[in-house]
């Protein structure tokens, strides 16, 4: 039976192991996620075993590895409480789907180097969270695997760049925010003598 | 909805220019065109308007692009450069490139993901190298109020803090490349044609500024330079196209080309590049795995006044 | 020919005072106008108030006016020949060399509102290409340089006969007289269908438009020539019946019925239907988002039609000459402002994405037009001083001959 899991979108930046989950897929990277081309430099990003390409994008390096404090045999017991203030991840302010989503609705509660699995029981790579994003997110998922949802560019006859997921949404955060217009037009031009009735 | 690629209604029946196989039959031998080259002038010295109007002998006499030769694309191409490069002091790009085979293109928008920013007016203005003063953004925001899609009600020029603002609803307006273009057929000199990959395209060389097509278009998709387009030379971009951001000249009209000038060799537009919400969507309708397609086979759209049976090849949809 | 020429020259140089005070105003009014579109054509349209909102104004909209103008000689020429009422058959060259001058001050403005006249080659089919049968602009070129090949016809060939004392061959003329007709009807047709085929234009794109335009172009082409008529049999030796002017006269009034009936029939089914298509006429007449600036004009202009139908439709008004150039004056006005600003504004207004932005001429394009209508009166008075005296015999082949003797033996 399909186990019945509500968090759709899943961080990468919280919670988890680096290294460990690059995993070198069949494709080559074709793109480069715009805001951390950088980090994304260095590693050859892969491509997922998806029927399409898209770049996979691993937790920064710098995050401590999950193991070191999750663990059956460390210090932090699994506790599926719901808790409003987290002591480590206190700069995590969940957001997302109400007062029903819990981290371990999306973290794998036994081994958080990854996400909670698919039907099949295979956990998911933190690279290719938009599966699990898909779990709840289906009509969503379906489109920007269509390319009508989520963005891409490059070019509309050959490579594209996909932006995933987690690019334009915070898992933990998911809504856009607001941001500020660029200036309106300029009213069109008049003559001073017109411009003066105005 | 049918797109038959064939019809051309506005295409001349001459010489297409991206002919290069040579078949134009080159009626004019080299040696007359300057016998005409002379009269023209001749006409003109009596007219009495290049004195004024301080174009070049060799613009003055320059054809229809859809009747140039191969060689007479090339000699004009090379002299746009100069003329740019002594304007800008830059080295252009003035590419020629036809339309790409099988390709036919359209456009969707999703006007439930836009919030109205103008990133896409901007980016618009900077890659098609529109007139910074007086002022020329091929792209409209309009804002709507919600519950409401009366553009008697709407504005383009709202200025808050942030968008997207609570109880409105934006709508980008740009050129509609409609497939029944009621500005094309207007034209008294056919300066403006729809391209076999579906764009409408102005000469700005051969428009004579009636302004006709703008007050035939239902969409104010078309923008007149009002007087000599003022664009600073560090903002202008030199990778252009002849029928698309090449600079323009004062008086002639020009429009969105779907940024003719990266489309032809592939790449997305401007506008969808930098849309910071993936409102915008750009593809082959001829290609049934575009994103386009799919967008049209799977949502609902809408296009603009379709009462007006102009058949935009731009759509707006709700994603969801 | 020589001799013809020399004399002709000769009596352009020579009249009256009056005369030299009115050609020298118009020659001022005309430099003034030159000079003023040499700046526009370096600056580009910018020095007009055009806007990308409201991309046709002034010029186009004494254009529309003048191609009525044009077209109102077939009201002269239908009683005239078809009809063969004498006292209008004497004066109907009048009003086609009326046509001729509304015709050139027509191209003009046509030519003032181009951005590029120095491309102006392209329309030429061969050389360029005029985009037939698609362009409505493109038709009225064709109509409109048809009509005046007409109305340089007709008139050079009775002239050419005057002057050489020869009858006129009316069999000849006849082929030529009844295809100006419906040519006179064409010109004005195509012209409104110039505004009438824009789909994007609510304003325009009622069937109503070119009816509309004929009407009120048999309003002010009349009225103008009963004017002229006036001032021209006062001036000189051609002789204009009272008769001819009231039967005019008449056919003004019938004319101004029409239009206002026609003008009635659109208030009605704009109003009553009450859509988004009555907003430019609710700019028109009321303004819209507190900008109204055509609102006194176009009040102006209905009152003046209906004072001046008035004047008209009652037989005492009508033929005092006091009150009938009442009349036409108040109906030149008030067609000029209606088929001229009133018609092409409100088409921009709301923008067909709804915006309200308003338009007026600034002092450039008045410049502009006045000068261009000081050289079309100039090219109608140096007409008519030529071959008003060829009508009435007193130039003549043999009348320059002997002038010519005279002179040297002089």
């Amino acid at each position: 039976m399909k186990p019945k899991i509500f968090i759709p979108l899943v961080t990468a930046l919280v919670i988890g192991i680096v290294g460990a989950c690059i995993e070198t897929g069949p494709g080559l990277a074709i793109a480069q996620i715009q805001e951390d081309a950088e980090a994304l430099k260095a590693i050859q990003a892969p491509t997922s075993d998806q029927e399409f390409p898209v770049p996979l994008r691993p937790l920064p390096q710098t995050i401590t590895p999950c193991r070191a404090c999750h663990g059956p045999e460390k210090d932090f017991p699994v506790n599926f409480k719901r808790r409003e203030d987290l002591l480590v991840h206190n700069n995590i302010r969940l957001n997302h789907g109400g007062i029903r989503l819990w981290c371990l609705d999306c973290h794998h509660p036994d081994n958080r180097n990854y996400l909670l699995p698919l039907s099949d029981g295979k956990n998911i790579e933190f690279e290719q969270s938009y599966l699990l994003c898909g779990k709840c997110h289906g009509t969503i998922y379906r489109d920007w695997r269509d390319g009508i949802h989520g963005k891409r560019t490059g070019s509309w006859n050959g490579t594209k760049n996909y932006y995933l997921c987690i690019t334009c949404h915070d898992p933990h955060n998911p809504k856009f925010k607001p941001m500020a217009p660029m200036p309106p037009p300029k009213k069109p031009w008049t003559p001073i003598e017109v411009q003066a009735k105005h | 909805m049918r797109y038959d690629k064939s019809s051309d209604p506005d295409s001349l029946s001459g010489d297409r220019p991206y002919d290069n196989q040579g078949t134009s039959s080159n009626l004019e031998g080299k040696n007359e065109l300057p016998d005409r080259r002379t009269f023209l002038a001749g006409v003109a010295s009596v007219l009495g308007m290049l004195a004024v109007s301080s174009c070049s002998w060799q613009e003055f006499v320059q054809n229809n692009f859809q009747r140039m030769t191969k060689e007479e694309i090339d000699q004009t191409v090379e002299r746009l450069k100069k003329e740019y490069r002594e304007k800008y002091g830059k080295d252009f790009v003035v590419g020629t490139e036809g339309p790409i085979d099988n390709s036919l293109f359209g456009y969707a928008l999703d006007i439930q993901r836009c919030i109205g920013c103008r990133r896409c007016v901007y980016a618009c203005v900077e890659e098609n190298n529109q007139s910074r003063d007086p002022q020329i953004q091929y792209i409209r925001v309009l804002q709507f109020k919600d519950g409401d899609m009366d553009f008697e009600h709407s504005t383009i020029y709202y200025d808050p803090q942030e968008v997207p603002q609570d109880g409105y609803y934006y709508m980008p307006v740009q050129c509609q490349h409609c497939a029944n273009p009621p500005c094309t057929k207007v034209c008294p000199v056919r300066a403006t044609w729809t391209e076999p990959d579906g764009i409408v395209v102005v000469d700005y060389n051969w428009c004579i500024g009636c302004r006709y097509c703008m007050a035939a278009c239902p969409y104010m998709g078309r923008w007149f330079n009002f007087a000599e387009p003022v664009i600073p030379a560090d903002k202008i971009n030199p990778v252009t196209h002849y029928l698309g951001n090449r600079p323009r000249m004062k008086n002639v009209v020009e429009k969105c080309t779907f940024c003719i000038q990266r489309v032809r060799v592939g790449k997305y537009p401007a506008c969808v590049e930098v849309c910071p919400v993936g409102a915008r969507k750009f593809g082959n309708l001829l290609d049934p795995d575009s994103e386009i397609s799919k967008i049209i086979r799977n949502k609902r759209v809408f296009r603009l006044k379709s009462e007006l049976n102009t058949q935009p090849k731009f759509y707006y949809f709700f994603a969801t | 020919m020589k001799s013809f020429i020399v004399q002709a020259v000769k009596r352009i140089l020579t009249g009256p005072p009056l005369y030299y005070a009115w050609v020298t105003l118009l020659l001022v009014l005309a430099v003034i106008g030159i000079s003023s579109y040499i700046k526009q054509l370096e600056v580009g349209l910018i020095a007009t108030g055009m806007t990308s909102y409201v991309s046709w104004g002034f010029y186009l909209g004494n254009f529309t006016f003048l191609v009525g103008v044009a077209a109102a000689a077939v009201l002269l020429i239908i009683p005239a020949y078809l009809y063969d009422f004498g006292p209008i058959k004497d004066i109907v060259i009048v009003g086609e060399i009326l046509a001729i001058s509304a015709l050139l001050m027509c191209m003009m403005f046509v030519t003032a509102d181009l951005g590029r006249p120095d491309r102006i080659w392209h329309l030429l089919p061969g050389l360029g290409i005029l985009n037939l049968p698609k362009s409505l602009l493109g038709w009225d070129i064709v109509v409109l340089n048809g009509y005046l090949v007409l109305n340089l016809l007709i008139p050079g060939y009775i002239i050419y006969k005057a002057y050489n004392e020869r009858p006129v061959n009316y069999r000849f003329l006849l082929p030529f007289i009844l295809l100006s007709i419906p040519w006179a009807v064409s010109i004005h047709t195509v012209t409104a269908f110039i505004y009438n085929g824009l789909a994007a234009r609510p304003f325009w794109n009622a069937s109503i438009l070119a009816p509309r335009f004929l009407a009120s172009a048999f309003c002010s082409g009349p009225a103008l020539i009963i004017l002229l008529f006036q001032i021209v049999r006062h001036y000189t030796k051609f002789h204009v019946k009272d008769e001819a002017l009231h039967k005019i006269a008449e056919m003004i009034c019938i004319a101004m019925a029409i239009n206002l009936f026609l003008l009635g029939a659109e208030f009605f089914k704009e109003l009553y239907s009450d859509t988004h298509h009555l907003s430019p006429l609710k700019y028109l007449y009321l303004g819209m988002d507190g900008k109204g600036r055509l609102v006194p004009w176009i009040w102006t202009a209905f009152a003046f039609n209906v004072v001046a139908f008035l004047i008209f439709l009652v037989p005492f008004t009508r033929k005092r000459f006091l009150t009938l150039n009442l009349g036409c004056v108040l109906i030149i006005i008030g067609i000029w402002i209606e088929k001229g600003m009133g018609l092409i504004i409100p088409g921009f207004i709301p923008a067909p994405l709804g915006e309200v932005w308003e338009y007026a001429p600034t002092t450039l394009e008045i410049m502009v037009s006045l000068g261009i209508w000081a050289i079309g009166l100039l090219i109608l008075t140096i007409n008519l001083k030529i071959i008003l005296p060829i009508e009435t015999g007193e130039f003549t082949k043999y009348s320059s001959k002997a002038a010519g003797l005279a002179s040297e033996r002089a």
